[in-house]
């Protein structure tokens, strides 16, 4: 047997049984993994809109009124078997990264809820989007994602205007609220035009 | 006493940091807080001492020409493992760690070690390297990461230790402040050693 062959044989034998542990760990692995991600699917769900409500994917198509906001998976949120709102994952260009959060939006055009999903953005100073501790108004104790809860869709969404922004931190701040605005208009035409047909 | 100098060997003489200088790419990108660069230790930990294991049982059946290779499908392996497990039974941990877990694969001292080590040397004489080694790139992460976030945050995992009125120094957390911080404790280390040595003479 020339050298090669020996070499691709020993290669190939290492490669199977790595191949072959991996694909036992993986079959080991899933079922928990994925039951791993539906429960924290339904968990971000019920932070953007608390309480006893019922959550089902919504099987259509909403275009994003803004070219730099793009929605992912968007979900009904229903009472009662009535729909009162909805919760869009969006992603819109971060200071370094994407930046992907849910946001609720209720059916009278008021925002609900923001959470971010996924982020890169810098410590200590955009990443305090996410910080549950930082405050942009620190005597009222309102995080920077707080203060979108109840605000209504008609309003510009501009930091340093109506949002108040993170310091020093202007690109995230406009990343979020353009985000936030965007699932807010979209969602709002749609359930409106449902109310109306 | 031969076995605990491998241990030891680790954990500063052979340093993988702090002597040896490799694998600093993710030293740098973990060491802004405590908590990352806990997590990255056990991340660390279990790739490297279980490849130096399997490397060193199966060195005897590697060609030489494709040992590098083999090396490579091993640490993938288990990297892919750690993942795999954090990621159904601690998914907590695995939410802060996968990143770094993906650093894991690319850490020239996992490759190095088997390298140097586990493909020359016994399957126990490789698990102490393997223990030595962990411990000594865990003690010295954790070290920088306890330095970047107290003054860049003001906090030490996660408890607070500056008073409210401390302003962090935000560059300490910022990725420049591991390369600050890593350098003064490589200076602070090689002068202890030339002291030591002087001492001798």
């Amino acid at each position: 047997m020339n050298k090669i062959t020996k070499l691709t044989i020993v290669l190939g034998i290492v490669s199977a049984i790595a191949g072959g542990v991996l694909a036992g760990v993986y079959q080991m692995t899933a079922p928990v993994i994925q039951a791993q991600n539906i429960k924290e699917l339904r968990a971000g769900l019920s932070e953007v809109f608390p309480g006893s409500y019922k959550f089902e994917e919504f099987k259509g198509t909403l275009n994003s009124p803004d070219p730099a906001a793009t929605f992912g998976k968007i979900y009904l949120v229903k009472k009662d078997g009535k729909l009162v709102g909805m919760i869009i994952d969006v992603t819109t260009p971060g200071d370094q990264a994407p930046i992907e959060m849910l946001v609720g939006v209720n059916k009278n055009g008021t925002i609900n809820g923001v959470k971010i999903l996924k982020s890169l953005e810098t410590p200590g100073l955009g990443a305090n989007a996410n910080n549950p501790h930082y405050y942009v108004n620190k005597e009222k104790k309102i995080t920077f994602l707080g203060q979108f809860k109840g605000k209504k869709i008609t309003d510009p969404f501009v930091p340093k205007k109506d949002v108040i922004a993170l310091t020093g931190a202007t690109i995230t701040s406009t990343a979020v609220s353009k985000g936030v605005k965007a699932a807010g208009v979209a969602a709002y035409d749609y359930m409106n035009k449902e109310a109306g047909s | 006493m031969k076995k605990l100098k491998i241990i030891w060997n680790g954990i500063v003489p052979s340093n993988p940091v702090l002597i040896l200088a490799i694998g600093l790419c993710s030293v740098v990108a973990v060491t802004n807080f405590v908590k990352n660069a806990l997590l990255m230790s056990f991340a660390f930990s279990f790739v490297l001492i279980l490849s130096e294991v399997i490397v060193s049982s199966i060195r005897k059946w590697i060609p030489d020409e494709i040992r590098v290779p083999i090396f490579v499908v091993v640490i993938a392996t288990f990297t892919t493992i750690a993942a795999l497990l954090s990621h159904a039974y601690f998914p907590a941990v695995y939410d802060a760690i996968k990143l770094y877990i993906l650093l894991v694969v690319v850490n020239c001292i996992i490759i190095g070690r088997a390298e140097a080590f586990a493909y020359k040397n016994g399957i126990f004489d490789s698990l102490l390297d393997g223990i030595g080694m962990s411990i000594g790139y865990s003690w010295v992460i954790i070290a920088i990461a306890v330095i970047r976030e107290l003054f860049g945050n003001g906090t030490i995992a996660g408890l607070r230790i500056m008073p409210q009125t401390y302003q962090p120094a935000l560059v300490m957390i910022l990725p420049p402040a591991g390369f600050l911080v890593l350098g003064v404790l490589v200076g602070w280390l090689e002068w202890n050693i030339k002291r030591k040595e002087a001492n001798k003479k």
